[in-house]
């Protein structure tokens, strides 16, 4: 159990609890929260294995940085689509914005 | 000076996992909303206590600048601040499936990390900022370019979902 292992265990209870979260909230803004913090223990992670490692530190903080754009631009979208399914339902609860049957 | 390291990383643990606990498990969105901006700065000191600064400081520019206010924004948009969360409506039966959910994937990762060892070293190799920026304008030149399509497309996305039709 060394310090490597310490702060992989602390990613996965990231991705863990994100995705607890994700699974149990109704609302579609919880559900984002969930996903953000999956993301974050990714991140985590791979910063870990970049720093304490052999491989490559630099590649391994870079591919960090573009984690961090990448759930930027997701959460942009996201959101906005957000605000259009609000437009259209008047409401972003997971149950009263589904239209299928079954 | 080692105990102040443990000391450190036991705290921005803590800030991170309470963080996300309380996200997950707050009945108001905005009190999630907290939980997950305190997550994000755990998230930022342990990438302090990793010796990567410039990707602390980026976390904490990029999450809790954007992402965060982001959220927050449509947090606002939408009203979710009004709308109370019924509790009766999540059963039990829901809580223990988000619950196994929650928790056989990260068992599974685990029980891989802790049973196949990886050759570790202690001592934290140091990247200057110069290296990244040489790293990003140089070998993945093309990713750099590539990131900044991708924002661009979300930007245009963004703006387009945002757009009212003309009454």
């Amino acid at each position: 159990m060394n310090i490597f292992i310490a702060y992989q265990l602390v990613a996965l209870a990231m991705l863990g609890l994100g995705l607890y979260g994700l699974i149990l909230r109704r609302r579609l803004i919880g559900m984002m929260i969930g996903v953000e913090l999956m993301i974050n223990g990714a991140g985590l992670s791979i910063v870990t294995t970049a720093q304490l490692t052999p491989a490559s530190a630099q590649l391994g903080q870079l591919g960090t940085l573009l984690v961090m754009g990448l759930a930027a631009a997701e959460a942009t979208l996201v959101l906005a689509i957000i605000t259009v399914v609000y437009r259209r339902f008047n409401t972003i609860e997971e149950q009263k914005i589904s239209t299928l049957k079954g | 000076m080692e105990k102040m390291a443990y000391l450190a990383f036991g705290f921005y643990t803590f800030l991170c996992l309470g963080g996300a606990l309380w996200a997950v498990t707050a009945l108001s969105l905005v009190r999630a909303f907290t939980g997950l901006v305190t997550a994000l700065f755990g998230v930022a000191g342990l990438y302090f206590l990793l010796a990567a600064p410039f990707i602390g400081l980026m976390q904490i520019l990029i999450y809790v600048g954007a992402v965060a206010v982001l959220i927050f924004f449509a947090i606002v948009i939408t009203g979710a601040s009004r709308e109370a969360e019924n509790r009766s409506i999540t059963t039990k039966r829901k809580r223990c499936l988000a619950l196994l959910a929650g928790l056989v994937p990260p068992a599974f990762l685990a029980t891989a990390i802790l049973k196949y060892s990886v050759v570790t070293t202690n001592t934290v190799t140091h990247v200057s900022i110069e290296d990244l920026g040489r790293g990003l304008l140089g070998p993945y030149g093309l990713v750099f370019e590539l990131i900044s399509v991708v924002l661009f497309a979300a930007m245009a996305g963004a703006v387009l979902l945002g757009f009212k039709r003309r009454q």
